[in-house]
C-alpha cells in the first residue's frame, strides 16, 4: 500500500522511516525531507487561530511523477509522511486518513513505553511490525 | 486500579489505568538508571513491593471481610479472586496445583502493569513486573504464611500469559522467645 512511512520530530529530525523496496532508501529519504517544507507552508499558511483548531491530516502535500506523499502533524508537532505508489489508484482519501489514524495511536504507545525517551529513534518492535502490515496490505 | 477514597464505604474510586501504568513505569526506568543491573533492580522491586504487602493486608483485610482460610487452596482463592480484583481490577485463573497442594499458578492474561512496555534488548533479564511477588510475599507473611512466589513466564518476554508461581513453604508460628520450645 504504501512505499514509505516516516515519523519526523517536532525539531525534524527523522524518528522512524522505513521504505520499500529498501534499495531505494536513499531517494525515499530525500522525498520524505523535501515534502517536509510542504508540511511547514501548510501549517504557516494558516492563521495563529486555525493552527490551533486544524484537522490533523494535511492531505496531499504534492504528487511526484511516480509518487504521492500524504502528511499528518500532531499537536505536539511530530510529522508523519507516506509515500504512496501513484499507480495505486484505488486508495482513497478516506483510507489514507485511517492509516494516519492507526499509525498515531501505534505511535502513542510507543510514546507510552517508559523505555523510551521522547525523541529517540524509534526501536519498538510492535510499532515495526504495524509499519510493516501497512506496507505490505495491498501490494 | 480501584483505590477506595474514605475509608468503610462501600464505594470504590477508579484511577485511570494509564496514569498507574505510566507511574509503575517511571518507577521501573528510574530503578534501572539507579542500579547497575537488572538484578539489583528485581531485588529491590520485591523489596518495595513487600513493603507495600505487609501494610496492604490491613488494608485489604479491613475492606473485604474474608475470614481466616482453612487451607491454601481457599487462599489462593481469596488472592486470585478478591485481592487481585481489589487492587488490580483482574482476575487471575488459578491452575497446576502441584499433587501436594503447595504450589499453584496464578495464570494473567492481561497485567496491567505491562501495557505499552517493550522491554529493550539490554533488560532481558529484567522482571518488570517483580513487585507483584513482593507484594504477594510480603501480605502472606502477615498472616503467618511464608511463601515464595517468583514469574515464570511474562508476556514482556514473549509467552503468552503472565504466570506468577507461588509456593507455600511453612506456617511462621508466633515467636516464641529464644530458648524456650
Amino acid at each position: 500500500m504504501a512505499v514509505c512511512i516516516a515519523v519526523i520530530a517536532k525539531e525534524n529530525y527523522p524518528l522512524y522511516i522505513k521504505s520499500t523496496p529498501t534499495e531505494n532508501e536513499l531517494k525515499f529519504h530525500y522525498t520524505v525531507h523535501t515534502s517536509l517544507d510542504v508540511v511547514d507552508e501548510k501549517i504557516s499558511a494558516m492563521g495563529k487561530a486555525l493552527v490551533d483548531q486544524r484537522e490533523l491530516y494535511l492531505g496531499l502535500l504534492y504528487p511526484t511523477e511516480d509518487y504521492k506523499v500524504y502528511g499528518y502533524v500532531t499537536n505536539s508537532k511530530v510529522k508523519f509522511v507516506m509515500v504512496v505508489d501513484s499507480s495505486n489508484t484505488a486508495l482513497r482519501d478516506n483510507e489514507i486518513r485511517s492509516m494516519f489514524r492507526k499509525l498515531h495511536n501505534s505511535y502513542t504507545d510507543v510514546i507510552c513505553n517508559p523505555f523510551y525517551n521522547p525523541g529517540d529513534q524509534i526501536q519498538s518492535r510492535a510499532f515495526d511490525n504495524m509499519v510493516t502490515s501497512m506496507m505490505v496490505q495491498v501490494c | 486500579m480501584a483505590r477506595q477514597g474514605s475509608r468503610g464505604g462501600a464505594e470504590s474510586k477508579k484511577m485511570s489505568s494509564e496514569l498507574f501504568t505510566l507511574t509503575y513505569g517511571a518507577l521501573v526506568t528510574q530503578l534501572c538508571k539507579d542500579y547497575e543491573n537488572d538484578e539489583d533492580v528485581n531485588k529491590q522491586l520485591d523489596k518495595m513491593g513487600y513493603n507495600i504487602g505487609v501494610r496492604l493486608i490491613e488494608d485489604f483485610l479491613a475492606r473485604s471481610n474474608v475470614g481466616r482460610c482453612h487451607d491454601f487452596r481457599e487462599t489462593a482463592d481469596v488472592i486470585a479472586k478478591v485481592a487481585f480484583k481489589m487492587y488490580l481490577g483482574i482476575t487471575p485463573s488459578i491452575t497446576n496445583w502441584s499433587p501436594a497442594g503447595d504450589e499453584f499458578s496464578l495464570i494473567l492474561e492481561n497485567n496491567p502493569l505491562v501495557d505499552f512496555v517493550e522491554l529493550p534488548d539490554n533488560h532481558s533479564s529484567l522482571i518488570y513486573s517483580n513487585l507483584l511477588c513482593g507484594v504477594l510475599r510480603g501480605a502472606l507473611e502477615m498472616v503467618q504464611m511464608a511463601v515464595d512466589v517468583k514469574f515464570v513466564q511474562d508476556t514482556l518476554k514473549g509467552d503468552g500469559v503472565t504466570e506468577i508461581r507461588m509456593k507455600f513453604i511453612r506456617r511462621i508460628e508466633d515467636n516464641l522467645p529464644a530458648g524456650e520450645e
